[in-house]
């Protein structure tokens, strides 16, 4: 497995250059956003909402890491939900993109923002219908949060074939790195430890995700955890592993353009 | 707010600063943070005190016990988070490990109310006042500007109370001109005999603007949440027999419920207004005034407030 290779063959590798620079417009725009963890997980989104494996009139998708709505919002507008041009709106007053991701956005489902309780609620929606699947974004540092492992727990405990927790691990948080902050470790064999079949993916990888995504959910006896390897800021070189760019104001004039000219050339 | 020219400071800027050199004279002083030390300009601290900033990562709950505990061994702890998450998230384990343990914690929660406007809802607490006040022995303040915050952080660091300390985003006007701080004093920003004013935080220094001084309020920087400045509070009512509260928080559980039941208790005669964010989330917008406006607590919604309450006899 070549990470990080994010290879420029497959078809979506054109959503992936599009959209990043829709995130970084629509961010700069509005003088706010977490942008570090909008480009590490925009391609986990785009890989969900184009592939056939789910239908998200159905199936259910949460948002458990509420600040990388960016990523969110701009899959949303790319898949129909809204259009683009609302992009621009984003934590404007009156807007229907808030800061943190809201359950009154179309193609919504869970308000979010305060980390660490999306898995939980995603073992509810699991639960209640049984028959359809529900698909869950966090963030590694999210981790951190005891909750999360009571969830972890009670996935196991009820036997959630359906319930799918992709993990976007891009080893950044907001003080430095997750290993500084608080070591994860071995993240994939803790999961495994309580139940769960794991699997690891390089996140910005096209191939390779659709390949997991269907694996996991072909799990039918086992709740199936997806941890993603991602670089944040993945597409511009100076925000790259750099726990600086975990949200940014206005980019100076000079760095939004490098960064753009660099998205254009993803 | 007084006039164009106002200068404006972080109040969590003053945090950092103060806290630094606190420590610098306090080696007993730590820190517990949940991973947002940067906000609350802590980058300093945790370099220069290693040993005593003690990172726990995106935990509240966990942070506020570890920090309790280390309390119990006889250091001075703040625990550092937004309000959002700290009390928000961890308010039983702050019942039951730090207050009915009885240790002196003091828990800052940073970017409270819908000052912290671009990120909506989720981060906009306006619970935590009603939250903490309802703690046996939990102490409240809420600073009015960064030079506020400044007295009071020593004061508090030694008391030996359990103690919460909220604080705002933005840069806000710096309005103090008080020396000290006193826990349970309030101050008077402004002297006047028509209308007495309450509130706590830098929404209170809209009082402030020209525009109202022709209503002679008497306005009290009630930074002193609990516990409250009872007798300024009634000795202001009974002379203007008006009362306007005014707070970026819920008006449910906020301070202007503990004045009116204050006034009802008292047996004194007033009208009452108060100004709060009413059941209701906040949203996200580009800079809070649009959001004082919406929620009707911009000097606008005041002046009608002001108007109203002069409208009608007081002590009627
Ligand atoms: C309960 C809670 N505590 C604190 C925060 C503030 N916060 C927002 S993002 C973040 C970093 C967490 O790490 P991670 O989500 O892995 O960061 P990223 O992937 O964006 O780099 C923190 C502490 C929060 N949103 N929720």
């Amino acid at each position: 497995m070549a990470l990080f290779s994010a290879p420029k063959t497959h078809p979506l590798h054109s959503k992936a250059r599009s959209l990043r620079l829709d995130i970084l417009e629509m961010i700069n725009h509005a003088g706010f956003g977490h942008i570090g963890s909008a480009f590490s997980s925009v391609d986990i989104l785009i890989s969900l909402y184009n592939s056939k494996l789910f239908n998200f009139k159905k199936d259910r998708f949460v948002l458990s890491a509420g600040h990388l709505c960016a990523s969110l919002y701009a899959v949303l507008a790319d898949t129909g939900y809204f259009d683009k041009e609302e992009l621009f709106t984003f934590a404007q007053f009156n807007s229907r993109l808030q800061g943190h991701a809201t359950i009154d956005t179309p193609g919504i489902n869970y308000s979010a923002g305060s980390l660490g309780q999306g898995l939980s609620y995603s073992i509810g929606l699991a639960l209640g219908d049984p028959k359809h699947h529900v698909v869950c974004l966090s963030s590694d540092g999210e981790h951190n949060e005891g909750q999360v492992w009571e969830a972890i727990m009670a996935a196991n405990k009820f036997h959630l074939g359906n319930l799918i927790s992709i993990v976007d691990y891009n080893g950044c948080q907001i003080g430095g790195t997750t290993q500084e902050i608080m070591p994860l470790d071995e993240l994939a064999g803790k999961y495994l430890r309580f139940g769960w079949t794991v699997t690891t993916v390089d996140g910005h990888n096209f191939y390779e995700l659709a390949r997991v995504l269907k694996k996991s959910k072909d799990s039918s006896i086992y709740p199936a955890c997806i941890i993603v390897k991602t670089v944040l800021g993945k597409g511009v070189s100076f925000m790259e592993n750099n726990c600086q760019y975990h949200d940014i104001k206005k980019l100076a004039p000079d760095l939004f353009i490098t960064a753009k000219n660099e998205l254009q050339r993803y | 707010m007084s006039s164009k020219d106002t200068k404006l400071a972080s109040m969590r800027r003053a945090f950092g600063e103060a806290l630094f050199a606190l420590a610098l004279k306090n080696p007993n002083l730590y820190v517990v943070d949940a991973d947002l030390y940067p906000s609350l300009y802590l980058t300093d601290f945790k370099a220069r005190f290693r040993s005593r900033f003690i990172q726990v990562g995106v935990a509240e709950n966990n942070a506020a016990a570890i920090a309790a505990g280390l309390s119990a061994t006889g250091k001075t702890v703040f625990l550092t988070s937004f309000a959002c998450f700290s009390p928000a998230i961890n308010w039983a384990t702050i019942r039951q490990s730090i207050c009915y343990n009885h240790h002196p914690v003091k828990i800052v929660g940073s970017h409270a109310g819908l000052m912290s406007a671009d990120l909506g809802a989720s981060h906009q607490m306006l619970e935590d006042v009603a939250l903490m006040r309802t703690l046996p022995n939990m102490e409240v303040f809420a600073p009015i500007d960064a030079s506020e915050l400044k007295m009071m952080l020593p004061v508090i660091a030694y008391s030996q109370t359990p103690a919460y300390l909220r604080l705002v985003r933005p840069d806000t006007p710096l309005v103090n001109s008080a020396r000290s701080f006193t826990i349970g004093k309030s101050r008077f920003l402004k002297r006047g005999d028509k209308i007495t004013v309450l509130g706590y935080g830098p929404i209170l220094t809209q009082l402030l603007l020209p525009d109202f001084d022709k209503f002679s309020l008497d306005i009290i920087n009630c930074s002193s949440i609990k516990p409250l400045d009872d007798k300024t509070i009634l000795t202001s009512i009974k002379k203007t027999g008006r009362c306007l509260v005014i707070e970026d928080h819920q008006q449910n559980g906020g301070l202007g419920e503990a004045v009116a039941k204050l006034i009802l208790t008292s047996g004194q005669k007033c009208k009452f207004i108060h100004l709060g964010v009413n059941n209701a989330f906040g949203q996200s917008a580009h800079n809070y005034f649009d959001l004082y406006h919406h929620y009707a607590l911009s000097p606008l919604a005041i002046r009608e407030s002001l108007k109203k309450l002069l409208s009608t006899h007081a002590h009627s």
